[in-house]
């Protein structure tokens, strides 16, 4: 969070800087199935973010010795493309930051993903941030649902995330970048919708009681948008075929 | 086309047993990406994951042969083996592609293969296991339509790998591509009729 | 899956016998090219390019730096390759590969000895210069990274904006002036399966292939070559794929200068 004496307003009467309500999502696309060799993938565009997620597996544990005999195992790997961020070029291969990101989606996964089907197995997710603009990791764990959906990998749920943050006294939903510089808290989640249980929660800032609340709530509500483009992503990989037929 | 359902979508208030559905609270939930047909209940996956059944044909390529024992990769995360032996009368090397059937299946994770036999020659094609039903066809017509057409010998595994020999592989291997896009849609037997016909669609 | 890989040699090497490729391709043919430009708005310059079913994107950063102390009044190129593991089974996470740093190597020679950016163009002032980094990411492997990768630094290259230099800081907010390009080198690559060679192998063939030969080249001047695999060719057999390459090059760098 960079210092607030130099924030510029990001609120100008009740509208964020881009002309969002407080409780707006930026706009979301989603594509399922996009890469030829991954067993599932998708390619997804939420604001000026721009993600690819990719599943392979479940293979043969590799290494070995990391195998777990009674179930399969997830492996994450998050990371940013060195061209992905306007100001900076990144340096390749993953840092702190990526690695933390990396070890909570790979959690939030373990919760809904049919481990004990594929016994001694390793499932591989590939998150690659191609462009950012803040909520990458939300973004990433949107994409990667779909491609492991699209994978045929049994789950529980088909799970999204989002973030919500503070500024001044507005809780305000999904933050680009330039909020998440400037904003007093920020509290990415990911949240199972059959249930509404929390799978993933980071938060830094301050909050009180009472706009936590707000705030897991205002998540709740944007999963019931979030998720429709994630079906229909999946849905329209067959519809599309379909249609090319049954439409004549 | 039929309903499609996703991964937690509800099923049924009330609890029903399937291999693709799983019961919390009493009620059952999907977890996978698939068709459904709700009376009586039936769900056919979009995209899955072989899960290997007793007698299932397989095609696979041994990469290990020790002792009468031969590793053969099939694309499963575990192990499968064919075990030989001087009553046998097989014998393989390593890269040779084999037709087996699953006889046991240990754990989740050990197939045990019999009935082996050497596919020499020929090439590999993999496709999604959840599309095997449809390019095999009710009883056999849609993979006997394509090899009739293609003068191709074709053995098709249920574990994702097709071997194809002889004939026209090309038109073949594109007849099953197709089915395997355009499994879910109608009218597909017709389809295939017509490009192994024309040679395209 | 490397046993798959040999069932399928077999098979490439017996087609090839007839004169027939896999996917009915002549052997001078390249699959079909598609380039998209600007995909990544936050970089400097991109582009994707779609090889058959190769998937290549490069980014271009252009950063304030320094000038390389033998080249004082010049900016830098620096280019990187990645194999991603989302692009193929066989790819692991981890740094990056021999495989991956020849091909970084290989695209950036042909591109610095085409001299197709104008390095004195990035020198700002005393001690202070543009730095230019292309990062290619492979997305989905199907053979032949090299022509793939290179239509796309040379495509992200040439539709590069450049930053402007303000009271010593860099500004991104208005990113106009074009980065001056002074050549187009697109590169072909051949296989030789068999004792044939071919144009352009897609990932079977190139599992196939017994020696490989990539010839980048401006139309005018051969400009880079790269020999790889075990197998060897003939004195004659490199001319005539370098001939073929210069042929292809008209072809090539439409797709870089298209829109």
């Amino acid at each position: 969070m960079a210092s607030k004496a130099n924030r510029p307003d990001l609120v100008v009467d009740g509208k964020r800087l881009d002309g969002r309500a407080m409780d707006e999502l930026r706009q979301l696309k989603i594509e399922a199935n996009v890469l030829k060799n991954a067993d599932g993938s998708a390619y997804l565009e939420w604001g000026r973010n721009k993600v690819l997620a990719a599943v392979y597996g479940p293979t043969e544990t590799q290494p070995k010795h990391m195998a777990d005999q009674t179930k399969a195992i997830i492996k994450c790997r998050y990371q940013m493309a060195p061209f992905s961020s306007l100001e900076d070029h990144g340096r390749t291969g993953p840092n702190r930051r990526a690695i933390e990101i990396s070890k909570v989606t790979k959690e939030a996964f373990e919760n809904v993903v049919m481990l004990n089907e594929f016994p001694g197995s390793m499932i591989n997710i590939f998150i690659e941030i191609l462009q950012s603009d803040g909520g990458t990791r939300a973004a990433g764990i949107t994409a990667a649902a779909v491609a492991l959906a699209g994978a045929g990998i049994h789950m529980k749920d088909l799970i999204y995330a989002v973030s919500v943050g503070k500024i001044g006294e507005h809780l305000v939903l999904d933050l680009n970048m330039k909020e998440d510089n400037y904003s007093d808290s920020d509290m990415p989640m990911a949240i199972s919708p059959r249930n509404n249980n929390i799978l993933l929660l980071q938060m830094d800032g301050e909050y009180t009681g009472e706009e936590l609340h707000r705030a897991m709530e205002m998540a709740i509500e944007a999963g019931k948008t979030i998720g429709k483009i994630q079906r229909d992503a999946l849905r329209s990989v067959y519809t599309n075929v379909a249609e090319k037929y049954e439409s004549v | 086309m039929k309903e499609i359902i996703l991964p937690g979508d509800l099923v049924s208030d009330k609890p029903i047993r399937n291999s693709y559905t799983y019961i919390e609270d009493g009620k059952t939930y999907s977890m996978v990406l698939g068709t459904i047909e709700r009376e009586p209940l039936s769900i056919v996956p979009l995209e899955s994951v072989w899960s290997p059944r007793i007698e299932d044909t397989v095609v696979g390529i041994v990469t290990s042969a020790r002792n009468s024992v031969y590793e053969v990769d099939l694309r499963f995360h575990g192990r499968s083996i064919i075990i030989g032996g001087k009553f046998e009368r097989f014998s393989f090397n390593v890269g040779d592609v084999v037709e087996a059937t699953v006889k046991d299946i240990e754990e989740k994770r050990t197939i045990i293969l019999s009935y082996p036999r050497l596919l020499s020659g020929g090439t590999l094609i993999s496709v999604k296991t959840a599309k095997i039903p449809r390019i095999i066809g009710r009883d056999n017509t849609m993979i006997k339509q394509i090899a009739d057409k293609s003068k191709s010998s074709i053995i098709v595994g249920k574990n994702g790998l097709i071997w194809l020999k002889g004939g026209d592989i090309a038109l073949a291997t594109k007849a099953i591509l197709t089915v395997q896009e355009e499994a879910h849609v109608s009218g597909l037997t017709e389809r295939i009729k017509k490009l192994m016909e024309n040679g395209e669609r | 899956m490397e046993a798959i890989g040999d069932i399928k040699s077999g098979y490439i090497r017996e087609l090839l016998s007839k004169g027939l490729r896999e996917d009915s391709r002549k052997v001078s043919d390249f699959r079909s090219i598609k380039v998209a430009k600007n995909v990544i708005e936050n970089a400097e310059g991109s582009a994707q390019v779609d090889l058959g079913n190769t998937r290549v994107l490069a980014g271009v950063k252009v950063i304030l730096g320094e000038p390389m102390s033998d080249t004082p009044n010049e900016g830098t190129l620096a280019m990187s390759a990645e194999l991603l593991p989302l692009a193929s089974a066989e790819y692991e996470a981890g740094p990056p590969s021999p495989n991956a740093i020849e091909l970084a190597r290989v695209v950036d020679r042909g591109i610095r000895a085409g001299k197709c950016v104008d390095m004195t163009s990035l020198f700002i002032e005393e001690g202070k210069s543009w730095n230019v980094y292309v990062d290619i990411y492979v997305l989905n492997y199907d053979g032949n990274l090299f022509d793939a990768s290179c239509l796309a630094a040379m495509s992200a290259l040439a539709c590069t904006k450049m930053p402007e230099y303000e009271n010593g800081a860099e500004v991104r907010e208005k990113r106009v002036k074009e980065l001056k390009i002074d050549n187009i080198v697109t590169s072909a690559t051949f296989a030789k399966i068999n004792g044939g060679i071919l144009l352009d192998p897609n990932g079977n063939e190139e599992n196939a292939a017994a020696a490989r030969l990539t010839v980048a080249t401006d139309g005018k001047f051969i400009r880079a070559m790269q020999k790889g695999l075990s197998g060897s060719f003939s004195a004659k057999e490199v001319e005539e794929m370098a001939d073929m390459a210069m042929k292809k090059h008209d072809e090539l760098k439409r797709r870089v200068m298209g829109a």
